[in-house]
């Protein structure tokens, strides 16, 4: 065999090796993403079930536990986030990732209702937005929606937005939907009990929230 | 079919061909020539600089060839003034009384008339080109020599830098031909080999007496000749530690005018005359890998540069459509921290890093080799940051040109 011969199946080698060390380094990554969101998800179902067991167990509502529903539904935000990214990396039909979003709808749907059992209970009137989103190619305008509501969610902390894949082959979500009423066309909104079809601009989404109900981030953390 | 999926083989390619590289650097015919040490020989030598144009560095380029470490009686410097308009006469004429130096003046014909010229005002048995607007180290025509000990070699080439970088392209330009000596000095050792650059290539006077002399060549003499030498069999040699240093363009659009013309001189000749090399087993290195990777580049390189523009744009008006009615102050402003989870780490990405790690690698490697002095930092920093960027727009309108058959001036 010719020296160059020789040289070009040792490249070729080292090639294949480096491109298959690349593959492994990219799913090991996606490996530990997906168990660092199976982590957080175990971590925050413990936190809904413990503020869930708690609320059950006192007569009296424990107003003051609605501090902890709020920082459970920040952190499902930054959960919904990572979901998103990991979607997007490994595909909306990767079946870890499907596990995941239906673990994280669930979360949702509990902390939806732990908020409104605590909001009935204590007097207090929290804004919270349903977004029902699809990534099957059939909603145009749901990229824009869900970046207006990552504006919102962002300008306005105590709002809590709950995103759903309308499409999500889960009991729960299915038997949720047709509780709230919400078929389509999508995006779908669900506003304090209003819906809202279709997304053209912020200010449509804006109309529907309740007069004075929210307050902006720099009036929020000015407060004591 | 998305950008990424479309880059992988071409990734795979250039990974394949930088591995090639490595692997034959370390192979026992490139550290014999790494080994090889400045000859105590001395062969009649005669160099040759052709000129148009070129008063502004005409007298340092003589000046450094004077300075040559190697005997004043075997070394001949031949300056040729091909028809200058400018003071490129008088710039030669401070040479006129130094018995080493002769001048011919000569009516403009292009550089290889001019070539042509200086080799038939000779009888050296090795013959050298050096461009009028490069110049050489003392030690650079002792290190040359020793490459035509073997029979087979016809040609030899230097090791390039750019002379005193001053822009960021310039700087950009310095790292690419530091590559360049890790490459040449590699595939030579192979005789992959393709083109002896104008800057200090030296030639076996019986292979012009074979072949004949310098032709058009689509204004690339110089590859033209390389090209002929290994169709007819021979060898190109190179000797990394000759360093030789040339003036680099400035500015984007002289450089994108120079490499158009290298890049349509090499199309031209490989799809023309030179087309059976490509594939040709008797030459491997040459025909199994350096010409088909070469030829790939130059697709792949546009193919990814226009649907890198393409899903740009595409992205752009996406972004911007998402973000429309958004305050400014979100839309268009990072908010977020840092954090490893978003990191992205795709196969392109990963894949794309490892060839830029192995082409910074290729070109400390060179600059270690060829001993070239100077910082390269920031080299490397335009050449990683800036290079990919430019390549496509000369390759672009070389492609162009020689599809619709355009011809453009030297300058």
């Amino acid at each position: 065999m010719s020296l160059v011969a020789r040289n070009a199946l040792i490249s070729l080698l080292i090639t294949i090796v480096l491109a298959g060390t690349v593959v492994y380094t990219i799913n090991y990554l996606n490996q530990v993403r997906i168990a660092e969101l199976g982590r957080i998800e175990d971590q925050l179902a413990i936190d809904t079930l413990s503020l869930d067991t708690q609320f059950s167990l006192l007569e009296a509502a424990p107003c003051d536990s609605s501090a902890s529903s709020t920082t459970l539904t920040n952190e499902l935000t930054d959960l919904g986030d990572r979901l998103s990214y990991t979607e997007n990396q490994l595909g909306s039909d990767n079946a870890q990732v499907i596990r995941l979003k239906e673990q994280y709808s669930l979360l949702e749907i509990r902390d939806f209702l732990i908020t409104n059992r605590i909001a009935a209970a204590c007097g207090t009137k929290p804004v919270t937005i349903l977004y029902f989103y699809s990534n099957t190619g059939d909603c145009n305008e749901c990229d824009k929606a869900g970046y207006a509501l990552s504006y919102l969610h962002n300008t306005y902390p105590t709002l809590r937005v709950y995103s759903f894949d309308y499409n999500l082959d889960l009991g729960a979500l299915k038997t949720f939907l047709a509780v709230m009423k919400v078929k389509g066309p999508l995006p779908a909104f669900v506003v304090n009990g209003k819906h809202l079809y279709g997304f053209s601009s912020l200010a449509d989404l804006e109309k529907i929230f309740p007069k004075g109900a929210l307050a902006t981030s720099t009036a929020a953390s000015s407060k004591p | 079919m998305d950008l990424e999926t479309l880059s992988y083989p071409f990734l795979f390619i250039a990974l394949f061909f930088e591995s090639f590289i490595l692997v034959t650097l370390l192979s026992k015919p490139a550290r014999a020539a790494r080994a090889r040490m400045p000859s105590d020989e001395t062969l009649s030598v005669a160099v040759i600089v052709p000129c148009y144009n070129e008063a502004s560095t005409v007298a340092a380029t003589c000046e450094s060839l004077l300075a040559l470490d190697y005997p004043k009686e075997k070394l001949e410097i031949i300056l040729v003034d091909d028809g200058s308009t400018d003071a490129t006469p008088a710039a030669m004429a401070r040479f006129a009384g130094n018995p080493q130096v002769q001048i011919i003046r000569k009516e403009n014909g292009g550089k290889h008339t001019a070539l042509n010229v200086g080799i038939a005002a000779t009888k050296a048995d090795i013959f050298g080109c050096l461009d009028a607007d490069s110049f050489v180290d003392p030690d650079a025509l002792r290190e040359i020599i020793p490459c035509f000990k073997d029979p087979r070699v016809m040609a030899a080439t230097a090791a390039m830098s750019v002379h005193q970088p001053k822009t960021f392209i310039q700087h950009m330009q310095n790292a690419e031909y530091i590559f360049g000596i890790t490459l040449r000095h590699t595939l030579a050792s192979v005789n992959g080999l393709y083109v002896t650059p104008g800057p200090f290539s030296f030639y076996r006077r019986s292979v012009i007496d074979e072949l004949g002399g310098f032709r058009h060549g689509h204004q690339t003499e110089d590859m033209e000749m390389a090209l002929r030498i290994q169709q007819a069999g021979y060898h190109i040699e190179n000797a990394p530690r000759a360093r030789v240093y040339t003036k680099a363009p400035r500015t984007i659009p002289k450089l994108i005018k120079q490499r158009t013309r290298w890049t349509t001189g090499f199309l031209r000749n490989i799809l023309g005359e030179y087309r059976c090399l490509i594939g040709n087993s008797c030459n491997s290195a040459l025909g199994m890998v350096v010409l088909p990777t070469a030829l790939i580049a130059v697709v792949s390189s546009i193919l990814l540069f226009s649907v890198a523009i393409f899903t740009l744009v595409k992205n752009v008006i996406s972004a911007l459509e998402i973000r429309a009615g958004i305050p400014v102050s979100y839309a268009f402003l990072p908010h977020s921290t840092f954090d490893w989870f978003f990191f992205p780490s795709n196969f392109y990405i990963l894949l794309g890093a490892t060839v830029l790690i192995s082409s910074v690698s290729l070109i400390a490697i060179g600059k270690r080799i060829s001993r070239t002095p100077g910082n390269i930092i920031l080299g490397l920093f335009s050449y990683l940051f800036l290079y990919g960027f430019v390549v496509p727009f000369w390759l672009l309108r070389a492609t162009a040109d020689v599809t619709f058959g355009k011809h453009r001036s030297w300058r």
